[in-house]
């Protein structure tokens, strides 16, 4: 048995629309917690009003935010995993039909950077990045849905041989530039060494990483730690409105690389859209989260 | 904190209820509200301005919130918003003080607030910013009564100019008020000033990892 075109299809547009309308279990658990540790009286009540709205799309079947980005996937493709047919048309193929059937209807989002004319289409929409999982027989999509809000912020900067000092000193220097505007509590991922290319990928996926987790590398766990403490002493809270809570995690992976260290950090924001699911040969569908 | 606690305003804000609130506040917005969340949209209004044209919805002391929404023709002839949520304010900062002047904005609005130059502006006009929830779809949606009119349709839904009946809308937070406060101002202006200890509490954590 061989995991098939129609079964990625299927899966890759579920996993976008789910995510649109449920923010995940950990992020709804981060950001309870952070209404109990929250001392500003204005950011508590932001906060409560954050958990009302998530609560209210689960119960109405709604979108979260109007803006349902556009789609990006992580791919993770099993050493032993078979399949048959385009697994990468499936997925263009998979969002050109939900476009066409999900309620409510998208905004037209997808954007050709030469001209901003915006629409549904685009040159290589959806955003996919693929990765190989030694040893697996089956094939694991991750959906994030990217909006300007929080996508706006993002940003790299390549420096020759820095110290953790300047690492993390350039790490705040990206969460001044966003300040209020990239709807906090937010979800950081910070992405060091390697090329440009990889540090930004790293970024990225570090905020797939559920909140609460522990980095099994002992320094970045440490940098994890203080960075995150360090932006919360900001100030912006959320909604940059005020508080403690700027945000519920800093999320930081790195790749070996030359003396040049790209660092690229990235933001979530408070609604960390995502979803995970496996597809096994014999067309089970593992949904993780 | 329950809804019921919340002071209620009228919108279009009157010019006395405006200067009456202060940053910080939150409050539920009742009434008729403008919104759009395109670029394009704000060159058409001052496009508009510039030729001595009224905008085809009227503006004049009234609000221009960036709010997004998709609204199409309802079946029974009128037309429904699907869904509306806020979009980044910061964008639009260049614009924002020529419309507020001209217009008499009374409120403006979206996420993430406005610059200096705007809240000059507004405090110039009697004009305040109201900060709303983003990822808030659901609740927005919700507040909405009834369409009142859409224009440039040729635009993406996000991009038109609505004027939408609501009622309970927020709470909303005074994020800029008449008075030349700005939440967003004060706060980043804290945080600089703070950034020194900041980074020196990192180098004392890491001299202690």
């Amino acid at each position: 048995m061989a995991i098939t075109y129609q079964g990625v299809k299927t899966l890759t547009a579920q996993l976008y629309d789910w995510s649109l309308r449920r923010i995940p279990e950990d992020t709804k658990e981060g950001l309870r917690r952070a209404r109990q540790t929250e001392t500003h009286p204005g950011a508590q009540r932001v906060l409560e009003i954050m958990l009302g709205s998530a609560l209210r799309a689960e119960q109405t079947d709604r979108f979260v935010c109007s803006d349902s980005g556009v789609p990006v996937f992580q791919v993770g493709i099993g050493t032993n995993a078979k399949w048959e047919g385009d697994i990468k048309a499936a997925i263009v193929d998979g969002f050109d039909e939900l476009v066409e059937t999900i309620k409510p209807p998208l905004l037209k989002h997808v954007t050709n950077p030469l001209t901003n004319e915006r629409g549904y289409k685009g040159k290589d929409m959806p955003l996919v990045s693929w990765d190989m999982i030694s040893g697996a027989d089956y094939l694991e999509f991750a959906c994030q849905p990217k909006a300007l809000g929080s996508g706006r912020w993002a940003a790299a900067e390549t420096f020759s041989f820095p110290s953790l000092a300047d690492i993390e000193a350039y790490v705040m220097k990206v969460v001044m530039q966003a300040g209020s505007q990239h709807c906090p509590p937010v979800i950081i991922g910070v992405g060091i060494g390697g090329s440009f290319d990889v540090a930004a990928k790293i970024a990225s996926k570090a905020t797939y990483r559920p909140i609460g987790s522990t980095n099994p590398e002992p320094v970045l766990a440490a940098m994890e730690e203080r960075l995150l403490r360090a932006v919360n002493a900001t100030g912006f809270g959320p909604m940059g409105t005020g508080g403690d809570t700027t945000a519920l995690a800093v999320h930081v992976d790195y790749a070996s690389g030359h003396g040049y260290t790209p660092v690229a950090v990235c933001f979530n924001c408070w609604i960390n859209r995502r979803t995970r699911a496996r597809l096994h040969a014999d067309g089970s569908v593992e949904r993780m989260e | 904190m329950t809804l019921t606690e919340y002071r209620r305003v009228t919108m279009p804000l009157s010019r006395e209820d405006a200067r009456s609130l202060r940053a910080g506040d939150m409050v539920l917005l009742d009434g008729e509200i403008v919104i759009t969340a395109g670029l394009p949209t704000h060159h058409r209004i001052l496009a508009c301005m510039e030729k001595g044209e009224a905008p085809p919805i009227d503006l004049q002391g009234g609000s221009l919130l960036h709010l997004g929404s998709y609204s199409r023709d309802a079946e029974d002839g009128g037309l429904e918003i699907l869904y509306m949520n806020p979009t980044t304010s910061t964008r639009f900062n260049p614009l924002m003080p020529r419309l507020i002047r001209h217009y008499g904005l009374t409120s403006v609005g979206g996420k993430g607030g406005l610059d200096s130059a705007c809240r000059e502006a507004m405090q110039d006009v009697g004009c305040v910013y109201f900060s709303f929830l983003g990822g808030g779809a659901p609740l927005h949606s919700a507040a909405i009564k009834a369409v009142k009119q859409v224009a440039w349709n040729d635009l993406v839904a996000h991009y038109r100019l609505v004027r939408v009946a609501v009622e309970g809308l927020g709470p909303v937070t005074v994020g800029i008020d008449a008075h030349g406060n700005s939440l967003f101002e004060n706060i980043a202006a804290d945080a600089t000033a703070r950034m020194p200890a900041i980074l020196e509490q990192l180098a004392r954590d890491r001299a202690g990892a």
